[in-house]
C-alpha cells in the first residue's frame, strides 16, 4: 500500500490541480482519497487499486466541483440580498503554482524552453472541459484502456472514445498555435 | 500522429510536471500518505477469510470449503444451544416425581437409605 500511494501520489496531485485549480483543495482531495483507500479497501487485491484509488480520486474531484456549485448558489443569492458575499472574489487561476524545474536541462536557455512547454501544456490541459480532461487523463496518464476509464468516469466506452478524441485534438491544436512540437 | 501517438508523447511532459513539485507540495502529499497508512490495517487472515469491514464483500471469492468455514461459528452455537436443552431438566418435573414418590423425601438424607440405595444400582 505504502509503495503505491508513494507512486501516485504526485500524479493525483496534478490531475487534482488540473482540475479544481487550487493547490490546498487539490491536497485535500488526494488526502481523502488515499485515506479512504486505505481505510475501505486494505483487502483488495494490489492489481485493483490503481483503478480503485482513481474512482476514488474522481468522485473527490466531482464532489469537490458540487459542493462549490452549493456553495456558489448560496453566495450569489446572499449577495443579491445584500447580505454579504462579496469577499469571495478569490480567482482560483491566481493561486495556481506552477513549479517546472525538474530534469533540469544543460543550459539555461534549453531550461527556459522546457519550462514554457511544460507551462504551455499545463495551460491547455488545465482550459480543456472537465469531462474530456478526465477522459485524457485516465486514458493517456494513468493508462487504463477505455472499458475501465468508462467505469471510473460512470459513463459508456463511447462517451470515453468521444471525450478523449476532442481533448487530444483540442491540445493539439492549442500547442501547435503555440509552436510547440512534441 | 494518431491520438495514442500524441497521448504517449505528451505523457513524459505531464510525468515531469508531476515529478517537480515545490517543497511544500512534497511535504504536504508525504504526511498526506503517512496519515492514510496509519488508518491501514493489514488485513487479518485465518483459513484464508478476511473480516468484513476490510472491504471484501464485493470482490473475495470465497471456496466452497472457504463459504462452510463461515458458517461453522453459527453452526456450533446451534449444536451447543440444542445439546444444553437435551440435557436441561425441569427442576419443576424433578420436585413432582420426588414429591409423588411413596418413599418420603426425607429418606434421602439418611445416610443408611442412601448406603443401600447405591449398593442396588448396577
Amino acid at each position: 500500500m505504502s509503495d503505491f500511494l508513494a507512486s501516485v501520489e504526485r500524479r493525483a496531485f496534478k490531475q487534482a490541480v488540473f482540475s479544481v485549480q487550487e493547490d490546498e483543495s487539490a491536497l485535500d482531495i488526494v488526502q481523502d482519497s488515499m485515506m479512504k483507500l486505505a481505510e475501505k479497501y486494505s483487502a483488495r487485491p494490489a492489481a485493483e487499486l490503481p483503478l480503485l484509488f482513481q474512482r476514488i480520486l474522481q468522485n473527490g474531484i466531482r464532489d469537490h466541483f458540487r459542493r462549490q456549485k452549493v456553495r456558489s448558489t448560496w453566495t450569489t443569492a446572499l449577495a443579491n440580498l445584500g447580505l454579504g458575499g462579496e469577499d469571495d472574489d478569490s480567482d482560483p487561476l491566481e493561486t495556481l503554482e506552477v513549479d517546472v524545474h525538474a530534469n533540469v536541462p544543460a543550459s539555461p536557455a534549453d531550461r527556459l524552453e522546457q519550462s514554457q512547454v511544460m507551462a504551455s501544456i499545463e495551460e491547455a490541459v488545465k482550459a480543456l472541459p472537465e469531462r474530456q480532461r478526465e477522459a485524457f487523463m485516465l486514458r493517456y496518464w494513468e493508462e487504463l484502456d477505455v472499458s475501465e476509464t468508462a467505469k471510473v468516469m460512470g459513463c459508456s466506452e463511447g462517451s470515453v472514445k468521444t471525450h478523449c478524441s476532442r481533448a487530444t485534438h483540442a491540445l493539439a491544436k492549442v500547442l501547435r498555435a503555440k509552436g510547440i512540437t512534441l | 500522429m494518431n491520438e495514442k501517438e500524441f497521448g504517449e508523447k505528451l505523457k513524459p511532459w505531464l510525468e515531469r510536471s508531476a515529478h517537480s513539485l515545490g517543497q511544500i507540495q512534497e511535504t504536504r502529499l508525504k504526511a498526506a500518505r503517512l496519515r492514510a497508512l496509519d488508518a491501514y490495517r493489514e488485513p487479518v487472515r485465518l483459513f484464508g477469510l478476511v473480516p468484513m469491514s476490510a472491504g471484501t464483500a464485493q470482490t473475495i471469492q470465497y471456496s466452497f470449503v472457504q463459504r462452510a468455514l463461515l458458517f461453522l461459528p453459527l453452526a456450533a452455537l446451534l449444536a451447543a444451544l440444542a445439546f444444553q436443552s437435551l440435557q436441561d431438566t425441569d427442576p419443576g418435573d424433578l420436585d413432582a416425581q420426588l414429591l409423588t414418590q411413596e418413599l418420603p423425601p426425607d429418606a434421602y438424607l439418611d445416610p443408611d437409605f442412601r448406603t443401600w440405595l447405591s449398593k442396588q444400582q448396577p
